[in-house]
């Protein structure tokens, strides 16, 4: 039943809602006293008898009471059918009496019936839109709680995959840096020693180097770890970016004491937000491709400049330069082409570059210098954004 | 005379406590080996090393923990931390408790020994020096006056703002220290003066840089310690 009830006002409510209050009440008051009228006299040339016209007016104002709002409607439709059933549907007919005898206590009796109807309509009516908002209520509660737990178990659930990432990492940075740290340490203690002969010293040197390209590989590693898929947040801070360059160069520097590369500071003054060991780490892996695959490590040059909004790093070196694949992939930001074995580690340390600059909003380009070489740039957003 | 100066090592790293020792050793000096952190206590007070480098990861004892211990002392023993690269806030916190300088795992024999030789020099002016404040600073071409409030490169002056010439005086009054920003700052600025940013000092620092005509891919009077501070230097 207030099933029924719900539906039909919704119905109502649904359909009238385009028309404004008043006219919809007014519209559903006349049509349905109408109705009233029209099937009164219908049955009045059936049965004769006035009863029934009442009864049928009496269903009008319920129904009316039903589809209006509120009840002063309903109320108003009782006075008039009252009028009308004494005008049309009693003796004399299409004239105003009271002559009849009893007549003022049915006229009464049925005001006060509509009257009751009306109010009861109304109270039902009102009941059945609380319980219907109650239920909405229940049901977004329920909703929302049920949205929270499942973010609750998320969040639970990407804490507990940043924990155990964590601790690969710690186990990674520790168990390779280490022994590594110590292989080319004690290499390097045998290097220096006057004991080791001609022949066992170039051997040695090879230990150092392929010590010192894994430990470079490891870090490689350990960056592209910290920013795949943003588990682990950017350590962003205001650092200056002539002094990330000139460590990474000194780093270069230190494992390639042959190589000679250049710094080119800008006038302007560039301090912007970045996690600076990565950015550093981007220098780096720039600045070894250069000298390991251009096959010129005498002129390679780094330059820093501000381009609008952008602080720009370029690298150049003045070498073979870089095969098209190699420029299409970077620019489309795609995996590196391993190919050919003067590429050794190049894929992989152009990937991390990528993923790094990504991770920072900036973009990195490969191209070759219309005077030769390769010429990587890549620029970091100078806004304070992220910060 | 030449007596072997004597290192300890605390580092629960076997591997790489034994590059170390190796490495000084062959370097002429005298090496202890302590592997926890207690038992690298003890070794100081019984053997009175000229130098330690500390690990800050120790299973037993919190590297800072022992920093605080060795800082106590009456007598100031130059103390290098050991640390992994991406725990800046860790090293910072021990140069700021009074650790003297820091290597980066992983770092190279000839970096270790490098820091190593400035650590100990700087340790043997301070003690020449005791208590004697100097006028002129003299650091290769460089030449800082702090009575005339003057600066000289190559003969020539050059002209600092007021904050210029107070960081570059005391850059050149920790000459071979590594100084951490807060540490700058707070000498500079005053306690409260860097308001949390420490962008007046990098500027300053730029504008510094450009005046000595540095550039700081081959620094030759200040080092940038990335992420951490400056550091003048003295060789």
């Amino acid at each position: 039943m207030f099933q029924d009830f719900q539906d039909l006002y919704h119905w109502v409510d649904i359909q009238g809602h385009r028309i404004p209050a008043l006219p919809r009440n007014l519209g559903i008051t006349v049509l349905f006293l109408c109705g009233a009228y029209w099937a009164s006299s219908i049955l009045i040339g059936h049965t004769g008898g006035e009863n029934n016209s009442a009864l049928v007016f009496v269903l009008a104002v319920a129904l009316i009471s039903l589809l209006t709002s509120g009840y002063r409607y309903g109320i108003v439709a009782s006075v008039v059918g009252t009028f009308c059933i004494n005008i049309f549907f009693m003796e004399p007919y299409n004239a105003f009496s009271l002559s009849r005898t009893g007549y003022p206590v049915a006229m009464i009796s049925m005001v006060v019936v509509s009257c009751v109807i009306c109010a009861l309509t109304a109270r039902v009516k009102k009941q059945a839109l609380e319980a219907a908002s109650r239920e909405k209520q229940t049901r977004e509660l329920y909703e929302t709680n049920e949205k929270l737990n499942a973010e609750k178990a998320a969040i639970q659930l990407e804490s507990d995959r940043i924990a155990i990432r964590e601790s690969i990492l710690r186990a990674v940075s520790h168990d390779l840096r280490t022994p590594l740290t110590s292989i080319s340490g004690t290499v390097a203690v045998l290097l220096s020693s006057p004991e080791v002969s001609e022949k066992n010293l170039s051997m040695l040197m090879d230990v150092k180097q392929d010590a010192d390209s894994l430990i470079a590989m490891v870090e490689n590693l350990l960056s592209v770890t910290r920013i795949q898929d943003g588990s682990l947040p950017l350590q962003k801070r205001e650092e200056m970016l002539e002094e990330v360059a000139g460590d990474a160069l000194l780093t270069t520097r230190r494992r390639f004491p042959d190589c000679h590369a250049e710094l080119e500071l800008s006038e302007d003054i560039l301090y912007l937000p970045m996690d600076s060991i990565l950015i550093r780490q981007v220098m780096v892996n720039l600045l070894e491709n250069a000298v390991r695959h251009s096959g010129d490590t005498l002129h390679i040059q780094m330059r820093l400049y501000r381009q609008d909004d952008w602080a720009i790093t370029e690298v150049r070196d003045h070498g073979r330069g870089l095969s098209p694949e190699v420029i299409q992939a970077v620019s489309a930001g795609e995996a590196i082409p391993l190919s050919g074995d003067a590429t050794r580690g190049m894929g992989i340390g152009l990937s991390v570059c990528q993923s790094i600059i990504k991770a920072h909003g900036g973009w990195l380009t490969a191209a070759n210098h219309p005077e030769g070489g390769a010429l990587f740039s890549f620029a970091l957003p100078t806004g304070g954004e992220g910060t | 005379m030449s007596e072997k100066q004597t290192i300890l090592i605390i580092e629960d790293d076997r591997a790489i406590g034994n590059f170390i020792s190796r490495a000084l050793t062959a370097n002429d000096y005298r090496v202890i080996s302590a592997y926890t952190g207690k038992e690298g206590l003890s070794l100081f007070f019984s053997h009175g090393p000229d130098l330690v480098l500390l690990d800050l990861g120790l299973p037993d004892l919190d590297g800072l923990e022992i920093l605080t211990q060795l800082r106590g002392l009456p007598r100031e023993i130059p103390v290098i931390i050991i640390s992994a690269r991406d725990r800046e806030a860790e090293k910072v916190r021990a140069l700021d408790m009074g650790a003297d300088d820091y290597v980066v795992k992983p770092f190279g024999v000839s970096e270790l020994l490098a820091r190593i030789r400035s650590t100990l020099r700087r340790a043997e002016r301070l003690k020449l020096s005791q208590g004697i404040q100097r006028d002129v600073y003299q650091i290769k071409d460089l030449s800082i006056d702090l009575s005339r409030h003057q600066v000289l490169l190559d003969g020539k002056e050059v002209h600092f703002t007021q904050n210029e010439f107070k960081i570059l005086e005391l850059l050149a009054l920790y000459a071979g220290k590594v100084l951490t920003y807060d540490f700058i700052l707070e000498h500079i600025w005053g306690p409260y003066g860097g308001s949390g940013s420490n962008q007046i000092l990098r500027v300053n620092m730029a504008n510094i840089r450009r005046k000595l005509k540095e550039n700081p891919s081959e620094p030759k009077y200040i080092h940038t310690e990335l992420g951490i501070g400056y550091r003048m230097l003295d060789d």
